[in-house]
C-alpha cells in the first residue's frame, strides 16, 4: 500500500462569493477566502505555518504572490511558495502541501487564491507559444487549444457539438441547485446550438465564466484533523503529469498526460473507475471534459462523446459530475472550487445536489497550454 | 500599404534564417546533426537529444491538415476585420508541426486530413507568412 495512501486531510474550506465584486482585488478575496478557511476548520491563524498561493491574473506582484498574501495575513510561513500552472494549479498546490504536512516541514498548510479577472479586466487573451508566438497567424487564447482538441477529437471519433453541449447542459442543472452559483437558470441544448461560436467547434455555451472570487483550502494529517469540527476527508490518492511539448509531442492534443496523472492517483488510492462515486472534473472548456472520461477509463478512447449522453454524467447517474456546476456555471476558480465541491460532497453537506451514498471523489485539474494535468482522489474518512 | 497591425515576429539571431527563407518562398526548419530530429519551434538546443549542432533545412512544404478551428471571437483589435477566420495546425511531412492558416478556400471547406501546401504572402517589408492552401484531391 502506498504510504501515502490517506495520509492528509483537508480540514478547511472557504470561499468568497463569486461574480463581479466591484471594489475587490486579487489580495482581498485571498484574504476573506482564508479567514474563511479558517473558520470552517475551526483553526487559529497562529497554527497555519504553510502557506501555499497561486497569483491571479490580475495580481500585481504576480510570482510574488505568496509574500504578499503571507505579509496580508501577518503569516510567517515555515513553508511557502508560488505556481503558476494556470488551470492545474489548485490540484498541484495541493499536493505540494500534504507533502508538506507528511514531511513534517509545516502542521497545517493553507492553499490559496483569489483573482477579480471579470472586474480587472483579464482578457484571457494571450496568444500560445514562446517566442515567436502563433498569434501571428490569429492563434490565440485559451480558447484555441480546446477548440483544436475539440475539433481533432470530432474528425477522428464522430463527436458532436450536441454532445459536447450535454456537459454545458449538466453543469447548469447542477449550478441551478447551487445557491452559490452565477450561473443558475437551467439550459436545452438548443440553447446550447443557438449560442453563438466563440472559436468553432465552441460555441459560447461552451466556455468557463470570467469571474472574480476567492477559494481557500486548509490541509493538516489525519492525527491533527481528529480534533476538528467536521467529518474527515481524506486525501486518498494524488497524480500529477505534465508536458512542456506543445508541437514536438504529437499526442499533445490529447493530453495523454491526464491519463498519467490519474492512474498515479488510483494507484496511490487503491480505486478505479468503478469507484469513483462522484467527479469534479476540469472544465475550462466543455471539450476538456470529454478527455478525462476518456483517460480515467471511465470509457473507450474516442468513445466519451456518447459516454455523456443520456443522463449518465447527471445527479442521479452512474458518474454525476461537476455538482456544483463547474467553471461553466459556478463560478471561474481555475479548478479552486472543483476541490471545494469534492470535500463537500465527502462531508454530506450539499443538500439537493448530494450525490447520496458518495465516499470517493475524482478531482482532477488542468492548465496553461493543455501542459499540466493533476488528478487527487477524496474519500471519506 | 496600411499600417500592418496583427503580431509580428521580432526578428533575432536565431530565427532569421526561417523569415528569410519565407521571403523566398521556402519552409526552413533546423535539423539536428546529432539525431536527424527536425524541430519546431525555433530553439538552440535539440530536445529530443539536447545537441548544439544543427542546419537549416529546406522542407516540401507539404502536409495535412492535423487540427482546424474558426476564429469567431475578436481576442485582439487587429483581426476584427478579418473574423471569422481559419487557423489550422498543420502537421508538415517532416515531422514538425505549425499553426498557420488556410486560404484560398471558404472557412467551412478544409477537413482535417486534408492534404496542403505552403503558400507565401508578403504582410511587411521584412516578414513573409507561410500559409497554405488546399491541394487537389
Amino acid at each position: 500500500m502506498h504510504h501515502l495512501r490517506d495520509k492528509t486531510a483537508i480540514v478547511g474550506v472557504g470561499a468568497t462569493p463569486q461574480g463581479k465584486l466591484p471594489g475587490s482585488t486579487p489580495l482581498t478575496l485571498a484574504v476573506e477566502a482564508f479567514k474563511r478557511a479558517l473558520d470552517d476548520a475551526g483553526l487559529r491563524k497562529d497554527q497555519i505555518d504553510g502557506l501555499m498561493t497561486m497569483a491571479g491574473t490580475t495580481s500585481p506582484e504576480g510570482p510574488l504572490n505568496y509574500l504578499r498574501v503571507g505579509e496580508a495575513l501577518g503569516i510567517d510561513p515555515r513553508f511557502t511558495g508560488t505556481f503558476n500552472m494556470g488551470g492545474g494549479t489548485a490540484g498541484a498546490l495541493l499536493q505540494q502541501a500534504a507533502l508538506a504536512v507528511n514531511a513534517g516541514m509545516a502542521n497545517y498548510v493553507a492553499c490559496v487564491f483569489g483573482d477579480s479577472a471579470a472586474t480587472g479586466g483579464y482578457k484571457f487573451d494571450k496568444a500560445a507559444g514562446f517566442g515567436d508566438s502563433w498569434g501571428i497567424w490569429g492563434f490565440m487564447a485559451a480558447a484555441g487549444n480546446s477548440a483544436i482538441t475539440a475539433s481533432r477529437h470530432m474528425a477522428l471519433y464522430g463527436t458532436t457539438s450536441s454532445q459536447l453541449g450535454e456537459i454545458a447542459v449538466t453543469c447548469r442543472y447542477h449550478a441551478s441547485l447551487n445557491p452559490n452559483a452565477i450561473m443558475r437558470t437551467p439550459i436545452t441544448i438548443a440553447d446550447h446550438q443557438a449560442s453563438r461560436w466563440i472559436v468553432e467547434p465552441l460555441h459560447l455555451l461552451d466556455c468557463y465564466l470570467i469571474s472574480d472570487g476567492g477559494v481557500c483550502v486548509i490541509v493538516t494529517t489525519p492525527e491533527r484533523a481528529q480534533d476538528l469540527k467536521h467529518p474527515l476527508v481524506l486525501i486518498s490518492g494524488m497524480g500529477q503529469a505534465y508536458t512542456t511539448r506543445n508541437m514536438d509531442n504529437e499526442d499533445w492534443w490529447y493530453v495523454p498526460h491526464q491519463r498519467l496523472a490519474i492512474n498515479d492517483a488510483y494507484a496511490m488510492a487503491g480505486v478505479g473507475p468503478k469507484d469513483i462515486d462522484v467527479a469534479q472534473l476540469y472544465d475550462n472548456f466543455t471539450s476538456s471534459v470529454l478527455l478525462w472520461f476518456e483517460h480515467g477509463g471511465f470509457c473507450k478512447v474516442g468513445e466519451s462523446g456518447s459516454f455523456v449522453e443520456g443522463g449518465r454524467i447527471r445527479l442521479g447517474g452512474e458518474l454525476p459530475i461537476n455538482t456544483a456546476g463547474g467553471n461553466h456555471s459556478e463560478s471561474y476558480m481555475e479548478g479552486w472550487l472543483h476541490i471545494v465541491e469534492g470535500v463537500r460532497q465527502m462531508r454530506g453537506e450539499c443538500g439537493p445536489r448530494q450525490v447520496r451514498g458518495a465516499e470517493v471523489c475524482l478531482v482532477t485539474g488542468r492548465g496553461r497550454e493543455l501542459n499540466c494535468a493533476n488528478a487527487n482522489i477524496l474519500r471519506k474518512g | 500599404m496600411t499600417e500592418y497591425l496583427k503580431p509580428l515576429p521580432t526578428l533575432k539571431e536565431d530565427n532569421r534564417p526561417f523569415w528569410a527563407a519565407a521571403r523566398e518562398g521556402r519552409i526552413s526548419m533546423q535539423a539536428c546533426k546529432s539525431c536527424c530530429h527536425v524541430r519546431f519551434p525555433i530553439s538552440h538546443v535539440c530536445p529530443r537529444c539536447l545537441s548544439y549542432d544543427f542546419e537549416w533545412r529546406t522542407l516540401s512544404g507539404r502536409g495535412q491538415i492535423f487540427s482546424y478551428i474558426v476564429y469567431h471571437q475578436v481576442y485582439h483589435q487587429a483581426f476584427k476585420q478579418d473574423v471569422p477566420y481559419n487557423v489550422a495546425l498543420v502537421q508538415l511531412e517532416e515531422g514538425p508541426r505549425m499553426y498557420s492558416n488556410i486560404v484560398g478556400v471558404a472557412n467551412d471547406v478544409p477537413k482535417v486530413g486534408d492534404a496542403v501546401e505552403a503558400v507565401f504572402e508578403a504582410v511587411t517589408a521584412e516578414v513573409t507568412l507561410p500559409r497554405f492552401r488546399l491541394l487537389a484531391s
